[in-house]
C-alpha cells in the first residue's frame, strides 16, 4: 500500500492527503480578499505566514513555554493517572470507591474549573499546569483502568499457579498489558494538552501561546494573534501525529 | 450482598466522601476564602432572588451547545459517510478533521465572530468540537461490518450504496452512540469559550464575570451549573449508548 502511494506522483499525493486543507486556506484567503476586510478585524492566510517570517524569535519563546508546561503535565497527569489505576487494581475499594467519581469527573468540562483553579493557585503557570495535569489524568485513569483488567486470557490463571506474588503480577503482566492501552491515553492527551494549556495561558497566564493570542488580539496586531493560533495548531496536530506513531510501536511491542 | 450492589454502595460513598471533603475544607478553610464550602455554594445556587440569573445562563449556553451539537453531528456524519464511499478522499478527509481539532479553540472564536455573529459564535466553536469526535467515532464504526457479511451482500448483487444503507450504516451505530456521548461535555466546553467572544449571556459569561469580580461562591455556582448540564446529558447519551448496543453491538 504504502510502496504503491510513493510510486504516484508528488501532486497527486499531496492533493490527495491535503485537499480538505487546502481547500480551508484557499477558502479562507478568497473569503478575507472578497470581503475586503481591514487586516485588524481579519488577516490573510499569506499575511500570517508573513508575519511568522518576519518575527519568528517572538513565537519561538512563547512556543517553548507553552510546551514544556504542556509536556511536564502531560507526564505528570500521566503518573497520576496510572498510579491511581494501580491502586484500584490492587483493591477492589479503592476501586469501589474510585470508579463512579472518575466517570463523574471524566464529564466535567474542565474548562470552567480554570477560574476556579486560578483562585486557588493563583494567576500564574502553576495553574496552567494544573489544568494540563488534570485533562491528561481522567484518559490515563480510564484506559490504564481497563488495560490492566483485561491481560490475555488465561495467564492469569498461569501466574496463579506459578505461585507469583501480586507485585509480581503487576510488574510482569497486568501492566505491560496494559501498555497498548496506555499509549491510546497518551495520543489522546498529546493534543489537548497543548490546546488546554492554551485556554487556560489565555484566560490568566503571563506567558505561553495562549498569552501571546490574548495580548497581540487586544493590541489590534490581528495578524500575530493568528500566526500563535496557525503554530499552536501545527503543533497540536504534529502532537497528535507523533502520539499516534508512539501508539503504533507500542502495539506492536506489547499487544 | 451481591458485587454489583458492593460497587454501588462504595461507589456512593465514594462521592459522599468527595462532597464531605469538599464541605470540610470549605468551613475549615483550608484552602483560604477560594474554596467556599458546599453548603454555601448550594444556599446561593437555591437562592429565590437569583433564580432568573442562572436560569438565563443556563437556557442560553443550553441552546447554543444543542445547536452546536446538531452542527457538528450533521457535519461530522457527512464527512465520515462521504470518506467511506469515496475511498480517495479518505486520506485527505481524515487530515482536515485533524487539523481542524487541532486549532485552539480560542482561535475559533474571533474567526466565528466575523464569519457568522456574536450570537452564533458560542454554537459554532463547539459544532467544531463535536464534528471531530463524531467523525472519527463513525469512521471507525463504518469499519465494523464483518468481511463476512460484505460478502453476502456482494453474492446477493447489492449495489454500493444498499449496502452502506443496510449494512455498514447499522453496523456503524454502536460506535456513533459512543462518540455522541463524549461529544456533549465537548459541545458544552465549546460553547462556553465560545461565550467569551461577546456573547451576551450563558455560563460561560457568568463563570468571567464573577472570576473578574471575585465572585467566589457565584463562580463555584456557575461552575456547578456547567458541571450538571454536562452530567445530565452525559447521563441520557450513555443510556442510548447501551440501547445502541444491546441492538446492533
Amino acid at each position: 500500500m504504502e510502496a504503491a502511494a510513493s510510486k504516484r506522483p508528488l501532486l497527486l499525493r499531496l492533493v490527495e492527503d491535503y485537499w480538505g486543507i487546502l481547500l480551508l486556506l484557499l477558502a479562507w484567503q478568497l473569503w478575507v480578499v472578497l470581503n475586503r476586510f481591514n487586516p485588524i478585524v481579519m488577516p490573510t492566510p499569506v499575511a500570517v505566514l508573513g508575519d511568522l517570517v518576519d518575527h519568528p524569535m517572538v513565537y519561538v519563546r512563547n512556543v517553548g513555554i507553552t510546551l514544556a508546561v504542556a509536556a511536564f503535565g502531560l507526564i505528570a497527569g500521566m503518573a497520576v493517572g496510572t498510579g491511581l489505576a494501580v491502586a484500584a487494581w490492587f483493591s477492589p475499594v479503592a476501586s469501589g470507591l474510585l470508579n463512579p467519581l472518575t466517570v463523574l469527573f471524566s464529564s466535567v468540562p474542565v474548562v470552567a474549573l480554570i477560574p476556579v483553579i486560578a483562585r486557588l493557585l493563583g494567576y500564574d503557570t502553576s495553574t496552567v499546569l494544573a489544568i494540563v495535569v488534570i485533562i491528561t489524568f481522567f484518559p490515563s485513569f480510564v484506559f490504564a483502568s481497563s488495560g490492566l483488567r483485561s491481560p490475555p486470557p488465561g495467564s492469569e490463571d498461569l501466574f496463579r499457579v506459578l505461585g507469583a506474588s501480586r507485585l509480581s503480577v503487576l510488574w510482569r503482566l497486568a501492566l505491560p498489558a496494559a501498555m497498548p492501552n496506555l499509549a491510546i491515553a497518551f495520543k489522546l492527551a498529546a493534543a489537548h494538552a497543548i490546546l488546554a494549556a492554551m485556554v487556560a495561558e489565555f484566560l490568566m497566564g503571563t506567558s505561553g501561546l495562549g498569552y501571546l493570542f490574548a495580548k497581540t488580539k487586544s493590541d489590534f496586531q490581528t495578524e500575530q494573534a493568528f500566526g500563535a493560533s496557525v503554530v499552536a495548531t501545527v503543533i497540536s496536530a504534529t502532537a497528535f501525529l507523533l502520539a499516534g506513531l508512539v501508539e503504533k510501536r507500542v502495539r506492536a511491542r506489547y499487544a | 450482598m451481591t458485587a454489583g450492589a458492593r460497587n454501588a454502595l462504595l461507589g456512593a460513598m465514594g462521592i459522599a466522601l468527595f462532597l464531605a471533603l469538599w464541605e470540610t475544607i470549605g468551613q475549615l478553610k483550608l484552602a483560604g476564602i477560594s474554596w467556599p464550602p458546599l453548603s454555601a455554594v448550594l444556599e446561593m445556587l437555591t437562592d429565590e432572588g437569583r433564580r432568573p440569573l442562572f436560569q438565563r445562563a443556563l437556557v442560553a449556553t443550553l441552546q447554543e451547545t444543542a445547536q452546536g451539537y446538531l452542527w457538528g453531528t450533521t457535519a461530522g456524519l457527512a464527512l465520515a459517510a462521504l470518506a467511506h464511499l469515496v475511498p480517495p478522499l479518505r486520506r485527505g478527509s481524515d487530515r482536515l478533521a485533524a487539523v481542524l481539532n487541532s486549532v485552539p479553540s480560542i482561535a475559533l472564536g474571533p474567526i466565528f465572530l466575523v464569519l457568522l455573529s456574536r450570537d452564533s459564535t458560542p454554537a459554532a466553536v463547539s459544532s467544531i468540537h463535536v464534528f471531530f469526535i463524531v467523525f472519527v467515532s463513525m469512521g471507525s464504526g463504518l469499519q465494523r461490518a464483518t468481511p463476512a457479511h460484505r460478502d453476502l451482500f456482494a453474492v446477493l448483487g447489492a449495489d454500493r450504496l444498499k449496502r452502506f444503507w443496510r449494512l455498514e450504516l447499522p453496523a456503524a451505530l454502536p460506535a456513533l452512540a459512543s462518540g455522541l456521548r463524549l461529544a456533549w461535555p465537548a459541545a458544552l466546553i465549546g460553547a462556553i469559550i465560545g461565550e467569551w467572544f461577546g456573547a451576551s449571556r450563558g455560563i460561560g459569561i457568568l463563570i468571567i464575570n464573577a472570576m473578574q469580580n471575585f465572585q467566589i461562591v457565584l463562580l463555584w455556582c456557575a461552575v456547578l451549573l456547567a458541571v450538571g448540564a454536562s452530567l445530565v446529558f452525559y447521563g441520557l447519551l450513555t443510556l442510548l449508548e447501551r440501547a445502541a448496543y444491546a441492538r446492533f453491538g
